[in-house]
């Protein structure tokens, strides 16, 4: 196999997590690749028949543009607490235990203890979050139109981890073959070449894209409307789908405001206290800290320094001690009017702004189990005394259920 | 160039391509134009364009988080300095 070794100028944590990340979309001739932050370089594996230069000028695009923010991010810390926890292999554990089964790359099926977790933690935002800022419930639908994402700026921010949706060709003599296909040699990926749709359709990325576009063309009362959903959303991630940390498919709840600036700020503002508080009640190991989306373009640099600088991002990260880094599980986004004039959604005749806060849940159990242990009477009070209230009142309304 | 006319210059062209009305009470040179929803993420991209073709200066990315750009008057005053350390260093 060949090996391409490529220099780096730089060697500080976020860069290197972002080259490491991008790196898995540079090029379908890559079979591997590590960066060795000691020796400052990339050393990469080819498949055969790899076109080698090919492949150097597409990571030397990717170095250029993440290059471009040397001069540092801004980065300022809201809040944090830090533990000083042994590594758990909580991933060991979880399947050890059959509380978590992969069921394909970035697909986890939860059971059990993680999946009571989960249902706490969802708990959690409802009581905290969507019943105190009193957010209208909705449900979406898990795909999106492709048009849509497109009115978002999505293809132009993150077209690397798009899944899209396609089904089988409206002709009787493609879905005989297919069928037959499968029948006689079962089936493979194969069989969808030249069998498939144009596609529309993708699965939603994202949860509240379906808020916005569901409201097109309303003037909106003031000051605002706050509505809450959740959503089993998809992302791929090529070679960086990694346990519970970084799924494919997962499941984000969020609460939207979109409205008049004061009211998106404001309620901004009271969310990021709760959120605080709520990390302190469970006392984890995190940051609050302002951050960027991992734009996938060659903008990036403009577009994640505007982010930072307006702090229009901020972040949740907790940590995973077994990997060495925290994981962002919780996020406040300020759009201001881009999809206000996306959808043309307006109140009070301006184009109306809005913000989000989001929870990905999958990544609240790995991080907690990574952090205290699967045992939760060994948990710090606060969670473990939520947890086992709210697991005896799940176990109780169970037994009323089936009586 | 005077402050005021850049300020006049970016007014127009914001006003222009985000549609910002006329008699909107809130506009102004001083309001956070980010804050208040007249230029999204997107759009700031095509406003720093506009202020480097309009003024011929760079605004490189580190500008962007050490400087305040969010208002009219703070993008007018961001002009001023690098006009006035071209012709220093000319």
């Amino acid at each position: 196999m060949q090996q391409l070794v490529i220099d780096l100028n730089r060697s500080d944590a976020d860069y290197i997590e972002q080259v490491r990340y991008a790196l898995a979309f540079a090029s379908e001739d890559i079979h591997s690749y590590e960066i060795d932050e000691g020796a400052k370089q990339i050393r990469l594996q080819l498949k055969p028949d790899a076109d080698e230069s090919e492949v150097r000028t597409r990571v030397d695009q990717i170095l250029i543009r993440y290059d471009q923010t040397q001069f540092g991010m801004k980065r300022v810390v809201e809040y944090e607490r830090k533990h000083d926890l042994p590594p758990i292999d909580a991933w060991a554990g979880l399947l050890e235990r059959k509380w978590a089964t992969p069921v394909g790359d970035g697909h986890v099926v939860l059971r059990g203890p993680a999946a009571m977790l989960m249902a706490l933690v969802d708990h959690k935002v409802e009581t905290l979050f969507a019943q105190e800022f009193g957010a209208e419930l909705q449900y979406f639908p898990s795909t999106i139109k492709s048009d849509t994402l497109h009115r978002c700026h999505h293809f132009t921010s993150f077209p690397e981890h798009m899944d899209f949706v396609a089904h089988l060709r409206e002709d009787l003599e493609v879905l005989k073959n297919f069928a037959d296909s499968c029948r006689d040699k079962g089936w493979s990926p194969e069989l969808h070449d030249g069998t498939m749709s144009l596609s529309d359709f993708a699965i939603s990325p994202s949860c509240c894209y379906h808020a916005y576009e569901a409201m097109e063309g309303w003037d909106l009362e003031k000051p605002g409307r706050c509505l809450t959903a959740t959503l089993h959303c998809h992302r791929y991630e090529a070679a960086n789908h990694s346990y519970m940390s970084r799924l494919r498919a997962f499941t984000m709840r969020e609460v939207v405001w979109v409205g008049q600036p004061a009211f998106i700020i404001e309620n901004r503002s009271r969310a990021e206290k709760i959120i605080i508080q709520w990390a302190k009640d469970w006392d984890l190991s995190c940051t609050f800290e302002t951050a960027n989306d991992m734009f996938f373009t060659d903008d990036y640099a403009v577009k994640a320094s505007f982010q930072r600088q307006q702090q229009a991002k901020k972040e949740l990260r907790l940590d995973v001690p077994s990997e060495g880094r925290s994981i962002s599980c919780f996020s406040t986004n300020f759009h201001s009017t881009t999809f206000g004039r996306a959808f043309n959604i307006t109140v009070g005749g301006r184009p109306a702004t809005s913000g989000c806060i989001a929870w990905g849940y999958e990544r609240w159990v790995f991080a907690i189990f990574s952090q205290f242990g699967l045992d939760h009477k060994l948990w710090p009070a606060g969670l473990r005394e939520d947890y086992e209230q709210f697991a005896v009142k799940r176990t109780l309304a169970k037994g009323s259920s089936t009586a | 160039m005077e402050k005021a006319a850049i300020q006049d210059t970016l007014q127009e062209f914001v006003r222009r391509r985000y549609s910002v009305a006329g008699d909107d009470p809130d506009f102004s040179n001083s309001v956070n134009l980010f804050d208040y929803g007249y230029v999204d993420s997107f759009g700031m991209v095509d406003l720093i364009a506009f202020v480097e073709t309009t003024f011929s200066i760079t605004i490189s990315e580190s500008v962007l988080v050490t400087s305040p750009l969010n208002t009219i008057e703070e993008i007018a005053d961001f002009v001023l300095q690098k006009k006035a350390a071209a012709q220093c260093s000319s």
